[in-house]
């Protein structure tokens, strides 16, 4: 084998120094595209600054505590706010996967609710609710909601009727065929749609300290815009989207350890 | 050994009503009665009802008319003196070999240190030495198989029950399971019904092979094999089996002429 087919397998392999090495390359090609952007084409530094600036920017941030204090507002919100999201999107999609009228009924507005954009009503609920943590709950625990419990019930209801037979052959009653098959059959289901929810809530959560808050990484965000400061803007939005890998990263391996059989 | 009933099938029929479309007759006035340690194939069409009967014999499923009896007693639900193995994969694919084969125990309350000896016993039976803790999309489709029959077999049946358990398999793959099957038949001496259309697997495994009629399914004709046991695959080479596979097969062609002509 060549060296340039041995890199290639290595590169496309499932170890994790290679998916390390994966991850360093794309990092560092965006760094390069980034840089290269600020120094010839968009050379106006307040629509654009070059990656060293942002990072300048972050330590700044950091070390005068501003990035604490806009952290604990955001990560409080969303760590109230997420857990509830998912509990109700998950006892929802209970209901609706026990009862086939109210899946019926309920069904097409439900899909109407997850398909509008829900943050489009952010300023109707801090009308409604003031400025701060009560808005905040509710616009992120609506837009988090509706894909878990769409995945729930979608998940609960594919079980394999295979599966649901063995158990009853084995004289399993209702309860022990909920807790052995259907449910764990359905777990993967719920983290995808868990994982789907985790981005649109940190969506939901910028958008919500947008228009109504006093601290935030979407108050930082809007402040910075209004002073011009470009560098800080991109440092607050790098931290948003490190919230959002991390997160993905998370939810996919508790999918890949929940249902190994489905990635294979 | 006493040579009593362990299954009795009394004039089961069984009618599939769908709203807006002609009500299906799968099975009409089945009489059957299967002794205790005896093999018995059910062979038919497809579409004869063997399933379905398969099914109400384990209680999956309700009779129209007639019933079943387990060693004297009406069956009525799924109950722990018979187990089904299942054509199709119904291995729970997040649980590893060990806790598949025991998962009968488990549903029916038996404590963790009896269930894993009972299932590592089967486990040797059956031939899964050393897969205990693979998962069942890491085994072949024959792996797989062996672990449904384990599984059935964990929890002790009176009967076994078999739904075209080879079906989805290779043709070496599926012999080599049937030796298998002879083999743990004889030292488990269970009673067993299987449901197939392999022809010649009916033959070389069972004591009696009964022939189904198209739908809705009938009992066609009852034909008991007098091959001499132990048997092994050469026996599949002897001019007595072919002349059973023969006239079995003859009798279901007919069936299939006159269910394509309806």
């Amino acid at each position: 084998m060549t060296f340039w087919a041995r890199t290639y397998d290595f590169l496309q392999g499932d170890s994790r120094t290679s998916s390390l090495v994966r991850v360093a390359f794309s990092v560092a090609v965006v760094l390069l595209i980034w840089e290269i952007l600020t120094a010839t084409v968009v050379t106006n530094r307040l629509l654009l600054v070059p990656p060293l600036e942002v990072f300048a920017a972050l330590g700044r941030e950091l070390a005068n505590g501003n990035v604490w204090t806009n952290g604990v507002a955001t990560g409080v919100a969303l760590l109230v706010s997420f857990p509830v999201a998912v509990f109700i999107g998950v006892a929802g999609g209970l209901i609706l996967a026990s009862n086939r009228l109210f899946s019926l009924t309920a069904g097409p507005m439900l899909m109407a609710l997850y398909s509008v954009p829900v943050v489009a009503l952010a300023p109707l609920f801090i009308a409604w609710l003031g400025l701060g943590f009560a808005s905040k709950f509710v616009i992120v625990s609506l837009v988090a909601v509706f894909p878990v419990l769409v995945t729930t019930e979608v998940g609960l209801r594919a079980t394999d009727k295979a599966l649901v037979d063995a158990a009853r052959s084995f004289n399993a009653n209702g309860w022990q065929i909920f807790t052995t098959v259907t449910l764990p059959y359905a777990l993967p289901y719920v983290v995808s749609g868990v994982r789907v929810a985790w981005a649109r809530a940190l969506v939901g959560i910028v958008v919500a300290e947008f228009f109504g808050s006093f601290a935030g990484f979407g108050f930082a965000i809007l402040a910075a815009g209004q002073t011009f400061d470009t560098a800080t803007l991109l440092a607050y939005v790098i931290l948003l989207g490190a919230m959002g890998v991390i997160g993905s990263l998370v939810f996919e391996s508790a999918e890949r350890r929940l249902a190994p059989w489905r990635h294979e | 050994m006493s040579k009593t009933t362990a299954l009795e099938i009394s004039n089961i029929s069984k009618k599939f009503e769908r709203p807006g479309r002609p009500t299906i007759e799968a099975l009409r006035d089945i009489n059957l009665s299967v002794k205790q340690g005896e093999f018995v194939s059910i062979v038919g069409a497809s579409g004869s009802g063997k399933s379905t009967l398969l099914r109400i014999v384990d209680g999956l499923t309700q009779a129209t008319g007639g019933t079943v009896s387990v060693n004297g007693k009406i069956v009525t639900r799924p109950g722990k003196d018979r187990a089904v193995v299942f054509q199709q994969d119904s291995l729970l694919p997040w649980k590893t070999v060990i806790d598949n084969v025991a998962y009968g125990l488990a549903i029916n309350g038996v404590s963790r240190r009896e269930r894993e000896q009972t299932a590592r016993h089967f486990i040797n039976v059956s031939g899964l030495q050393g897969f205990e803790s693979h998962f069942p999309h890491q085994l072949s489709g024959g792996m797989r198989q062996r672990v449904n029959v384990a599984r059935a077999l964990a929890v002790s049946p009176d009967i076994l029950l078999l739904d075209e358990p080879f079906a989805a398999l290779d043709a070496q793959t599926r012999e080599v399971m049937q030796t298998e099957l002879l083999r743990i038949w004889e030292e488990e001496k269970k009673t067993v019904v299987l449901i197939t259309h392999q022809i010649d697997e009916a033959v070389f495994l069972s004591d009696r092979v009964v022939v189904f009629s198209a739908r809705p399914g009938q009992i066609r004709e009852e034909i008991e094999i007098e091959l001499p046991r132990p048997r092994d695959l050469e026996v599949k080479r002897s001019a007595t089996f072919v002349a059973y596979v023969d006239h079995i097969w003859k009798l279901i062609e007919q069936e299939v002429r006159m269910g394509m002509k309806s």
